[in-house]
C-alpha cells in the first residue's frame, strides 16, 4: 500500500484518540498494530475482468480529507432502559469485558487497508449490549457528519434468547466543510444463541463523501440476523454486508436497496458463509441507476463442507433509468457440501415499455407513470423490511429522489 | 436408435481412449521453451519468415504475461511445469503433408484412429475429417462435392503454405492475439497442426466436418490451431474430439480457435473433450460474429486434470447472435473451470448460455462466465442459465458469473441453481427395481437431457456413454 497518510496519521494521533476515549492498553495496542499494518495491507477486493475494474479505490486521495483529530458529528444514540446503548468512552468504562471479548472478533481489524485505517482512527461509535432474554425495540443511532473525515465503530452483542431492532442513519450535517469527505464505518454483530437481531441502516451522506462500510454478523446457534441496507447518498460507496452462519440452525437475511443518480458509484457486496448445519440465507438486492451513475454488485453464497442441510438463495435486480448509467453484477455460488439447495438470479433491464404504455394509455402522464413503476420495482425489497419506520423512510427518500 | 448406434454404445469406451502406442517420432523438439525450440519448429515446417516472427513475438509475450492463478477460485496449475513439456513432436509419417488415405498411415496410427472410430464416422456422417497425432495432422480428407464449391478444409500448416495471404491476415491478429493471455501467447509461439476451414459465400456445408486430436506421448504439449472463416451467408458445423492415454507425467493441451462468422453466416463449433486425467487443458477459443451472423458453441468437458476454457463470442455486427451450451463433468482429482464470454458490441444482439455441471468423488466444477453489453448495444438481450448437480460432500460446485452492462435498453437475466442428487428420486427408481448406480445414471441423463437433445445424435450418444463411464468410476 502507498504511504501517503503519514502527515495526518501517525502514532501520536492514534495515542491521542485512544487517550481521549480513556481506552485500556489492549485497545490502544490493537489500534497501533492496525496502524503498523497499513503499509502491507491491500484495498478491499474489487472485481476485475479483462479490461474493466469494477471499482477503483486506488485513486482516492485520502490525504486530502483524512483528519482524525478534527472529527465532528452530531450523534443520537438511544434505546430502551433494559439494554445498554453506549458511546465508546462509556463502553470502555461500563462494559470493558464485553468490549474486550468482542472487539475485532467478527471483522478482523487487519482484513484490509480500510478496516485497519478505521480501527486505528475511529473516534466515535456505539456499543449495544442486550442481556439474556431481553427483547428490545427502537434502538436508534443517528450520525450527522460535520467534518472532513469520520471513523465510526459499532458493536452489537446479544446474549442468549434476546432480541433487538436497531435503526442506524448516516447523513451529513449542516457544518460548512470544504471539499471531499470520507466516512468509514465498521459494524460488528455478535448474535448469541437463539437471539434475534434486526439491523437496518440508511445511508444518505452528501455527494462529496466517499463511504466505506463493512457490516458483519457472527450468527450463533439458532440465531437470526437480518440486515437491511439502504444506500442513497455519497459519491462513492464501497460496502459489504455479510453474515457468518457459525451456529447450527442460524438464519440470515440481507436485504439491500439503492438508488444512484448523477455520477454516484455504488459497489455493494452481500456475502454469507454457511459454516454450520441447517442454516438458511436469503439475499435480496434491488436498485436503480439514473444519469451517469454506476452500480456494482457482488453477492457470494459460500457453503462450507460441514454445512449440511443448507438453504441459500440470492436475488438481484437492477433497473436502468438512463442511457448513460451502468450496472455490473456478479452473483457467486461456492458450494462445498452437496446437501445444499442453493440458487441465485440476477437481472438488469429498463422500465418495462409495455407497462409504461399501458399506464400512459390510461391517462397517466409518462413521468408519473415511470415514477410509479420505479416505486413498484422497490416493493419486493420494501416488503422484506419489517420495521415500518425504516420502510417509510426508504420509500420517502425514493420518491423524493424521483421528484428531483 | 439404429443398430449402429447400439454398436457404438456397446464399444468399450475406456479401451477406445486409454490405449497407448509406442512413441515413434521423426522430429521432437526436446523439453522446454526457448528461441531455439521455436526456430526448430518453424524450420521443420519450412514456414515463411512472417510466421517465425509472429512465433518469436508470441514467445516474448508469453514470458511477460502472468499465470492466470490469481483469479478467485482459479484451478491449481502448480503441477504444470512448462519447462518439462515437449512442445513439438512430428510423428514418423512418410508423407510430410497429411494423407487422404487411412491406409497410407503407419499401422499403429491407423489402429489408433480405428479404435477411436474416426474412419467409421467419416463414412457415415461427415463431410470431412482431419486427424492429428501428436503435433501434426496425419490425415485430412473432404468429400469432393465440397471441394468443388470452393470449401477449403486442410491442416493449418498446409494452409500457411497454400493460402498464405488469408492466413497472414487472420492468424492470431484480430480474434485471439497472443497478448490475450499467457497460454494464448504460448500457443502462438509453439502452435502446430490444427485445421483451416474456409467456406465461401452462400455455401452450406450440410454434414459436419470433424477434426480429432490425439496425444500419444508422455509429457508432450499439443498446440493445434483452428481457423474457421465462414463467408457471408454460409453455414458450417465443425466438430472436434480430443483424447490421450493416461500417463504419470503431465501433458498440456493449449489449443487456439479463431472463428470468423461473416454477415448472416452460421457456424456451430462442437467439442467433446476427453483428455486423460493427467492433462492440463488451457484453451483460448473465440469467434467474431458480423451483422446477422450466428455462432453456436457446444462443449462437453469430461476429461483433463484441470480445464480452463471460456469460449467467447464478440457480437460485432447488428443482430448477431450467440448460443453457448456447455456440459462439465468433474470426477476424482478433476477441476473443470469452464464457462462462456459474450461481448455485445452492436445493437439487437442476442446471446444465451446454458450450462450444466456435475461434480463427483471430490471433483470440482466452476462456471465462470462474462457477459458484457457495451454502450450503444441497444435492444440486446442475454439469458444465462447454470445448473449444477453434486454427488457427494467431497465435491465442489462453484458459479461465478460476471455481468457488465453499459446500455440501458437491454434485457439481462442470469439464473443458477445447485443441488444434490435427490434421495427421493433415487429411492423411487430403486423401488422400481433399478440398482443405485443405474438410478443415478438415469437421473444424470435426465439432468443433462435438455442439452443432449440439441446435439447431433452421434455426439449425444458419445457423451452419454462417457458420463456412464464416469459414473461407474471406471475411467481414469
Amino acid at each position: 500500500m502507498r504511504t501517503q497518510l503519514h502527515t495526518a496519521v501517525d502514532e501520536s494521533t492514534v495515542r491521542q484518540i485512544s487517550e481521549e476515549l480513556g481506552e485500556p492498553e489492549w485497545l490502544l495496542e490493537t489500534r497501533l498494530e492496525a496502524l503498523d499494518a497499513l503499509e502491507e495491507l491491500d484495498m478491499p477486493d474489487v472485481i476485475r475482468t479483462p479490461g474493466r475494474t469494477w471499482t477503483n479505490l486506488y485513486d482516492l486521495d485520502y490525504e486530502s480529507f483524512v483528519d482524525p483529530l478534527n472529527a465532528a458529528e452530531e450523534k443520537d444514540q438511544e434505546g430502551p432502559d433494559e439494554i445498554e446503548v453506549l458511546s465508546i468512552a462509556e463502553a470502555v468504562e461500563q462494559l470493558p469485558d464485553v468490549l474486550e471479548e468482542h472487539f475485532g472478533s467478527v471483522v478482523d481489524p487487519q482484513e484490509n487497508y480500510l478496516t485497519a485505517l478505521s480501527t486505528a482512527l475511529f473516534s466515535t461509535g456505539t456499543v449495544i449490549y442486550v442481556p439474556e432474554e431481553v427483547d428490545a425495540e427502537d434502538v436508534a443511532i443517528r450520525t450527522r457528519m460535520n467534518s472532513s473525515s469520520l471513523f465510526n465503530y459499532t458493536l452489537v452483542v446479544t446474549e442468549k434468547s434476546s432480541s433487538v431492532t436497531i435503526l442506524e442513519r448516516q447523513s451529513t450535517g449542516d457544518a460548512d466543510v470544504e471539499g471531499e469527505r470520507y466516512y468509514s464505518g465498521i459494524v460488528e454483530v455478535a448474535a448469541g444463541e437463539n437471539s434475534h437481531v434486526q439491523y437496518g441502516a440508511l445511508q444518505n451522506l452528501d455527494d462529496d463523501t466517499y463511504n466505506y462500510t463493512l457490516k458483519r454478523a457472527d450468527a450463533g446457534t439458532y440465531s437470526t440476523v437480518s440486515f437491511i441496507d439502504g444506500n442513497l447518498g455519497s459519491r462513492l460507496t464501497k460496502t459489504e454486508v455479510s453474515t457468518e452462519l457459525n451456529g447450527d440452525g442460524a438464519e440470515t437475511k440481507i436485504v439491500g436497496a439503492f438508488f444512484g443518480r448523477d455520477d454516484q458509484h455504488f459497489d455493494l457486496d452481500s456475502k454469507v458463509w454457511h459454516r454450520a448445519e441447517h442454516t438458511t440465507a436469503d439475499l435480496v438486492m434491488r436498485g436503480v441507476v439514473d444519469d451517469v451513475a454506476r452500480s456494482v454488485y457482488e453477492g457470494v453464497q459460500d457453503v462450507g463442507s460441514m454445512a449440511w442441510d443448507t438453504n441459500s438463495y440470492q436475488r438481484e435486480n437492477t433497473l436502468m433509468l438512463s442511457d448513460e448509467s451502468e450496472a455490473d453484477a456478479s452473483p457467486k455460488l461456492i458450494i462445498n457440501n452437496h446437501d445444499t439447495e442453493a440458487s441465485h438470479s440476477a437481472t438488469v433491464g429498463q422500465v418495462d415499455q409495455e407497462d409504461l404504455f399501458y399506464m400512459t394509455s390510461r391517462g397517466v402522464d409518462p413521468k408519473a407513470a415511470r415514477d410509479m413503476l420505479v416505486e413498484g420495482f422497490f416493493v419486493p425489497v420494501l416488503e422484506e423490511v419489517e420495521v415500518e419506520e425504516l420502510r417509510n423512510d426508504i420509500q420517502e427518500l425514493i420518491s423524493k429522489r424521483l421528484d428531483e | 436408435m439404429s443398430s449402429e448406434d447400439d454398436e457404438l454404445q456397446q464399444t468399450n469406451t475406456e479401451e477406445r481412449f486409454d490405449f497407448r502406442k509406442e512413441e515413434a517420432s521423426a522430429v521432437t523438439s526436446g523439453k522446454g521453451l526457448d528461441e531455439d525450440t521455436i526456430r526448430l519448429i518453424s524450420e521443420d515446417k519450412d514456414e515463411p519468415d512472417w510466421m517465425l516472427e509472429r512465433r518469436l513475438r508470441a514467445l516474448e509475450q508469453y514470458h511477460e504475461l502472468p499465470m492466470p492463478d490469481d483469479w478467485p477460485g482459479a484451478p491449481d496449475l502448480s503441477g504444470l511445469d512448462i519447462e518439462e513439456i515437449v512442445p513439438y513432436i512430428r510423428p514418423d509419417v512418410e508423407a510430410r503433408d497429411a494423407t487422404d488415405d487411412w491406409d497410407d498411415l503407419p499401422e499403429d496410427i491407423q489402429d489408433t484412429f480405428d479404435k477411436l472410430g474416426i474412419p467409421e464416422a467419416e463414412k457415415k456422417a461427415l463431410s470431412g475429417v482431419g486427424a492429428q497425432y501428436e503435433s501434426e495432422v496425419v490425415y485430412q480428407n473432404m468429400q469432393e462435392q465440397w471441394e468443388e464449391k470452393g470449401v477449403i478444409f486442410c491442416n493449418m500448416d498446409e494452409a500457411v503454405q497454400e493460402h498464405e495471404e488469408i492466413v497472414k491476415e487472420y492468424f492470431m491478429t484480430k480474434c485471439v492475439p497472443p497478448s490475450d493471455n499467457k497460454f494464448a501467447a504460448l500457443h502462438g509461439a509453439v502452435w502446430s497442426g490444427g485445421s483451416f476451414v474456409y467456406v465461401p459465400e452462400d455455401v452450406t456445408v450440410q454434414m459436419p466436418v470433424q477434426a480429432y486430436f490425439r496425444m500419444n506421448s508422455e509429457g508432450m504439449g499439443q498446440f493445434e490451431h483452428t481457423l474457421i472463416i465462414a463467408e457471408a451467408g454460409s453455414e458450417v458445423h465443425y466438430i472436434e474430439g480430443c483424447s490421450a492415454p493416461k500417463y504419470a507425467a503431465h501433458n498440456l493441451h493449449s489449443g487456439g480457435v479463431e472463428v470468423f462468422v461473416k454477415e448472416d453466416a452460421h457456424v456451430q463449433y462442437s467439442t467433446v473433450q476427453n483428455w486423460s486425467k493427467n492433462t492440463f487443458n488451457l484453451n483460448t477459443k473465440r469467434a467474431i460474429a458480423e451483422k446477422g451472423g450466428r455462432m453456436e458453441w457446444v462443449s462437453g468437458s469430461m476429461g483433463s486434470k484441470a480445464t480452463m476454457l471460456y469460449p467467447s463470442t464478440i457480437l460485432k455486427g447488428k443482430g448477431a447472435s450467440d448460443n453457448h451450451i456447455t456440459i462439465a463433468f468433474a470426477g476424482e482429482g478433476q477441476d473443470i473451470d469452464t464457462g462462456a464470454k459474450v461481448y455485445h458490441n452492436a445493437p439487437n444482439t442476442k446471446s444465451t448460455v446454458e450450462s450444466k455441471s456435475i461434480s463427483k468423488d471430490g471433483g470440482r466444477t466452476n462456471y465462470r462466465g462474462l457477459v458484457h453489453i457495451a454502450d450503444g448495444a441497444e435492444n440486446s438481450s442475454t439469458a444465462v442459465e447454470c445448473d449444477a448437480l453434486m454427488f457427494d460432500n467431497e465435491s465442489t460446485s462453484d458459479t461465478m458469473p460476471y455481468m457488465e452492462i453499459e446500455e440501458s435498453k437491454v434485457d439481462v437475466a442470469h439464473e443458477a441453481t445447485v443441488g444434490k442428487i435427490g434421495d427421493e428420486d433415487v429411492f423411487y427408481l430403486q423401488s422400481r427395481g433399478l440398482d443405485d448406480d443405474d438410478a443415478k445414471q438415469m437421473i444424470v441423463s435426465g439432468f443433462i437431457e435438455p442439452i443432449t437433445e440439441e446435439l447431433p445424435i452421434e455426439y449425444a450418444v458419445e457423451l452419454n456413454r462417457l458420463i456412464e463411464l464416469e459414473m461407474e468410476g471406471s475411467l481414469g
